[in-house]
């Protein structure tokens, strides 16, 4: 019995190895496509919807440093949880007038009109700007900051949205700086926010 | 592949005695705003008993569903993908769902939660049976902050 034990443990671990090996493996992400490409021409100048309705373009940005982040409101864990930690982030640089904005930009305008984005952005007590558009809009605006994102069905008949969940950063130039990946430390995150509002 | 590794699972934890001893804790759920169906909910469960047990399901008061999922990140992107088979709690071990990882998430919500509610759910365990648990409903900027 005990041999017997000790060769199935062994066949799970080599199951195991396995398995993660399947799931770790590095899926290819989505790079922008454009030869031309360089860190000078990244984000640019877009239109999108405001949580008003209006037209929002991104000149209202200008001056201003920013975190640009790229979610759906359906999305219960990975889009409230980097929004919440960009504003306490914010908080913790200073309070007072917000020394950077943060745009949450929907991946999801089919289900995401200017009324989801602006509810869904008042969640955190902060001023965080969301933005929707078009799909052609969106889908614009996610080629110029290179986001990936694709629809999956769920098992209740409805979708989820696999998506780039890096937060991008912009300084008061409209210059694309840095990302902030969410499994890097609040102190990394916050050294790269200072290098963009000093 | 699963099938195996689940078999083999099965027959190499044949033989443990004891039971477990399984205490839930630390459960938080995120508030939501008016139109919003679906948030998510975090907990931790430890196991201080001498067996295995595994989380099963978990179900919530009608019209709200709940189902086991995890977060995976790979190369900047992120999936969340259901644990249709459960998820494990060791002997000895403590399983913590948290932000950004593996978490409960609560879909048809009939009314938003609102910060100060209570959301019940009842955790069905492969041993251990149902465990109902109350669901401290927190700011979407944690359980810590006001």
């Amino acid at each position: 019995m005990r041999s017997l034990r000790i060769v199935l443990w062994v066949l799970v671990a080599i199951a195991a190895a396995v398995f993660a090996y399947v799931m770790l493996k590095p899926v290819p992400t989505a790079q922008p496509q454009d030869e031309a490409f360089s860190l000078a021409s990244f984000g640019g100048p877009f239109t999108l919807t405001g949580s008003d309705g209006k037209p929002f373009t991104s000149s209202a940005l200008s001056g201003k440093p920013y975190g640009i982040f790229f979610g759906f409101t359906h999305c219960p864990d990975v889009c409230p949880t980097t929004l919440a930690r960009m504003v306490k982030l914010r908080n913790k640089l200073g309070a007072g007038a917000r020394p950077f904005e943060i745009v949450f930009v929907t991946v999801d305008p089919e289900r995401d009109g200017p009324a989801e984005v602006g509810k869904y952005a008042e969640l955190f007590n902060s001023s965080v700007i969301g933005l929707t558009g078009t799909p052609a809009q969106i889908s614009q605006v996610k080629k110029q900051f290179g986001i990936y994102s694709r629809k999956v069905p769920d098992q209740s008949g409805s979708y989820s949205v696999d998506h780039t969940a890096t937060v991008l950063l912009f300084d008061r130039n409209g210059r694309f700086t840095g990302t902030i990946a969410p499994e890097e430390s609040d102190t990394a995150a916050l050294a790269k926010l200072k290098r963009i509002t000093s | 592949m699963k099938r195996l590794l689940l078999a083999a699972l099965l027959l190499a934890s044949c033989g443990q005695t004891g039971s477990p001893d399984l205490k839930v804790s630390d459960a938080w759920a995120r508030e939501t705003v008016a139109g919003q169906t679906s948030t998510a909910a975090y907990l931790t469960i430890s196991n201080q008993g001498t067996a295995d047990d595994r989380l099963l399901s978990i179900a919530a008061s009608e019209p709200a569903k709940a189902t086991i999922h995890a977060t995976e990140s790979s190369g900047g992107i992120s999936r969340m993908r259901e644990l249709s088979s459960g998820l494990a709690v060791p002997a000895g071990s403590k399983i913590e769902l948290k932000p950004g990882g593996t978490h409960v998430m609560i879909m048809d919500l009939g009314a938003p939660l609102r910060r100060g509610d209570t959301l019940k759910l009842r955790l069905r365990f492969e041993k251990s049976g149902e465990k109902p648990v109350d669901v401290r409903v927190a700011p979407a900027t944690g359980p810590e902050s006001h």
